[in-house]
């Protein structure tokens, strides 16, 4: 909380709701108290069942928050709940399922365990097979309990993995373990963990002066292969695909702890590679709860129109498929995406092609780290 | 516990000599000897040229199965394949392969790697599709009888490892004993792994990355001295690598631990057999120690697996079994296994791995892998026999 009002003059984000990383005991608490104030409600003197208020994720609850004197902005969700409720025909089943998967977590929680969402799923699936069907359905509960209780995820006993890595001039220590030395780890760098504790208790050092994001995983090995950051100071990280939670807390915390670091994205030439940017920049709210607090200030490095127009062969450029449309149309239709990235959205669809970023290898292999630099130098970005 | 101890001598025996032909190929696949060949190999075609005769050239055909139930195919490469100028698409394949040959040669003269991607996009109007790229490169490495790393050609790599394993990569000391619970990405470049150090009983390969981390939140290798590794779905080549690297330097059994369903089964003979991609290196990729350990179809039975778990067989999965039933190496070398895709196929449901955690999340970690483990692994013997009584009697009874 703290830390929020550091970051807006006029807390407007009071309205702000968020997931908070828990230990087991206090999600336990939470748990238990929902149980009491339902028992509550029932055995009072006019008894009624509660229903359940959940946080309500969809673009009408959700806000944009522009800093005024930083260029951070975000999408948030605000206090608008929609209900689960019992006495509903439609939202009945739904009610009891978020009782039911409280029920296992806490079970799991008490256990001082973990158990992955598929192994959530068997065990839902054999204990009501009435209500789960599926594991969409069990992902979809697992999100308004998060919303319920408004503690992440991995609060709650689920397992995350993450697929990120970094590379490049950073130190890491985890709590009482060696200094890591991420120039030194390989092409396949740091794996960040999927644990945000963890995560959150690393110490960090840094002498770069950027932070790259790549968003494939081969082009993020091919620059940690090359050994980028001896020629350009700086740290590189991945998702290797779009972000995983873990990935971007990292990101997040080390925008927070490295205030006057350059953020730069790496993306393919497509509407799926500006969404991923945009996932890092402003979150998303349909990821749930927690999906939109760790954004970040990351500029839009590569590829861009200009590049593809300069220094892309059209044997290099692919037709574009129908999935990347639909990106491009939500994408256009979103508020708070700046004008400067439309236009180049429009631009895409317009050609109707997409590139990758190896593309940029048909003028020879080191021709990637030279481009990096001369964009860097040049303050060529959005 | 006899089957056992003779596979373990005849696993020594062929690890001995897999690593005399490893060390020979290691020793030919060197970057100057590469470089020797792609040379000499030019010049064969520029003094054929000079002479008026177009070139011709063979390339083995190597597959690692046929269909051919009869037993009497061999391992061994399949015929050749000729290549000249006379046909058209002879001749782009081998503009293509020309193309990409000048491509590695620079790679290994700069002592630079590269991604078959990044070679597409070299001359992409002249290959115009990724996998006219992939297919030369399969070429030049039957060409020059080398690996497609020794070529500088890599991907990335995907496997996780965990538990009471330390090694060098490149220099670097990667200790995976002092978090025998965290996965470790196993390395791509696996030539440069050496200094193997561990005191594992024996090797756990597992198929998918969420067993991996239940085994990882059980504390699996803090009880249980082993090596744990998952290629998260199908291995990549930088995973079989390594694991055939593990086995050669620490000869240790090695477990695998796949879903009961085709994709699983499918999974399991690309660690043992290769791949059929992959089928000229087959004999540095695959895993032939390799033993199932689990899940079996009875195990449903055996471990009481809800009903609910037991998902049908759809029309894919079945002609899946169907086509895999086909492999002729099924029947000439794990006639056991072959039993159990029948048997799969005669069931007709599947059920993952997960299912056994419904009645305890610990259950797998502490008591189904401890107990098929110390059982001597893989399916056992009077069990197998059971069942298969019972098999053809139903099937008997039917016809």
């Amino acid at each position: 909380m703290g830390e929020l009002s550091r970051s807006t003059i006029f807390f407007s984000d009071q309205h702000l709701c968020y997931a908070d990383i828990l230990s087991p005991s206090q999600v336990r608490a939470r748990i238990e108290v929902a149980v009491l104030n339902f028992l509550k409600a029932l055995s009072s003197n006019s008894p009624s069942i509660s229903d359940l208020s959940l946080i309500s994720r969809n673009s009408s609850n959700s806000r944009v928050s522009r800093g005024l004197l930083t260029g951070d902005s975000w999408i948030f969700l605000s206090h608008s709940f929609c209900t689960r409720s019992l006495t509903k025909e439609n939202s009945a089943k739904s009610f009891i399922r978020v009782w039911k998967v409280m029920e296992i977590c806490y079970q799991v929680l008490v256990q001082e365990k973990r158990v992955t969402q598929r192994e959530l799923y068997y065990k839902l699936l054999c204990d009501s097979p009435d209500y789960f069907t599926s594991q969409l359905q069990v992902n979809r509960t697992i999100q308004d309990l998060v919303a319920l209780l408004r503690c992440s995820r991995y609060s709650l006993g689920i397992m995350a993995s993450s697929r990120g890595a970094i590379a490049g001039r950073l130190l890491l220590q985890e709590p009482d373990k060696e200094v890591v030395d991420c120039s030194t780890c390989g092409s396949s760098g740091y794996a960040i963990s999927g644990d945000l504790e963890l995560l959150g208790k690393l110490t960090m050092g840094t002498d770069a002066r950027y932070i790259i994001m790549v968003e494939k995983h081969a082009v993020f090995q091919r620059l940690a292969e090359d050994r980028v950051f001896n020629q350009i100071p700086c740290i590189l990280i991945t998702a290797k695909g779009f972000p995983d939670i873990a990935t971007r807390f990292l990101l997040h915390r080390m925008c927070k702890m490295f205030p006057n670091l350059l953020v730069l994205g790496l993306v393919d030439w497509n509407p799926a590679g500006l969404a991923i940017l945009c996932t890092f920049k402003f979150g998303s709210i349909g990821m749930g709860l927690e999906a939109y607090r760790y954004a970040c200030n990351i500029k839009w490095l590569g590829l861009r129109k200009d590049d593809i127009n300069q220094l892309i062969p059209k044997e290099c450029l692919v037709p574009l498929k129908p999935r990347d449309l639909q990106i491009a149309k939500s994408l256009m239709s979103s508020e708070i995406l700046q004008d400067s990235y439309k236009e180049e959205v429009a631009a895409m669809v317009q050609s109707g092609r997409r590139a990758e970023i190896e593309a940029l290898y048909c003028h020879g292999y080191d021709y990637l780290v030279k481009f990096l630099a001369t964009k860097i130098v040049q303050a060529n970005y959005l | 516990m006899h089957e056992g101890q003779e596979s373990k001598n005849t696993c020594k025996m062929m690890t001995g000599e897999v690593e005399r032909k490893m060390e020979r190929k290691r020793l030919n696949a060197q970057p100057l000897a590469l470089i020797r060949k792609i040379k000499g190999f030019t010049r064969s075609i520029v003094e054929g040229l000079a002479r008026g005769s177009a070139p011709l050239i063979y390339i083995d055909r190597f597959r690692n199965y046929c269909t051919d139930t009869s037993g009497n195919c061999s391992g061994l490469p399949a015929g050749k394949e000729a290549i000249s100028l006379k046909r058209e698409c002879h001749a782009r394949r081998l503009d293509v392969l020309l193309r990409v040959l000048l491509i590695v040669q620079q790679l290994l003269q700069e002592k630079r790697h590269g991604s078959k991607r990044d070679i597409y996009y070299m001359h992409p109007t002249v290959f115009k599709e990724q996998s006219v790229v992939d297919r030369a490169i399969n070429d030049i490495c039957i060409l020059l009888q080398c690996s497609r790393h020794n070529l500088n050609v890599v991907s990335v790599g995907n496997g996780l490892v965990m538990g009471w394993l330390r090694y060098v990569e490149s220099g670097r000391k990667i200790d995976c004993i002092s978090n025998p619970n965290t996965a470790y990405p196993i390395p791509v470049h696996v030539e440069e792994v050496n200094d193997i150090l561990s005191v594992a009983q024996y090797v756990l390969v597992v198929e998918k990355e969420s067993v991996f981390q239940r085994l990882a939140n059980d504390q699996f290798c803090k009880r249980n001295h082993c090596i744990v590794i998952t290629g998260r779905g199908y291995p990549d080549v930088p995973t079989r690598r390594f694991l055939r690297l593990l086995i050669d330097k620490l000869h240790l059994p090695v477990y695998c631990l796949v879903d009961c369903d085709p994709y699983g089964f499918d999974i399991l003979t690309t660690y043992k057999f290769g791949s059929l991609q992959m089928a000229y290196d087959a004999t540095f990729l695959q895993v032939s120690e390799i033993q199932w350990l689990g899940v079996f179809v009875q195990d449903s039975d055996n471990y009481s697996i809800p009903q609910q778990c037991l998902l049908p067989l759809t029309v894919e999965d079945k002609r899946k079994v169907e086509a895999m039933l086909h492999r002729c190496y099924l029947q000439r070398e794990v006639p056991k296994w072959r039993f159990e895709l029948e048997l799969l196929l005669y069931k007709g449901v599947k059920f993952e791995i997960e299912a056994l955690s419904v009645h305890s999340l610990t259950f797998l970690s502490h008591e189904y892998l401890p107990s098929k483990i110390n059982n001597g692994g893989c399916l056992q013997l009077l069990g197998w026999w059971i069942t298969s009584r019972q098999y053809h009697i139903r099937v008997e009874a039917e016809h």
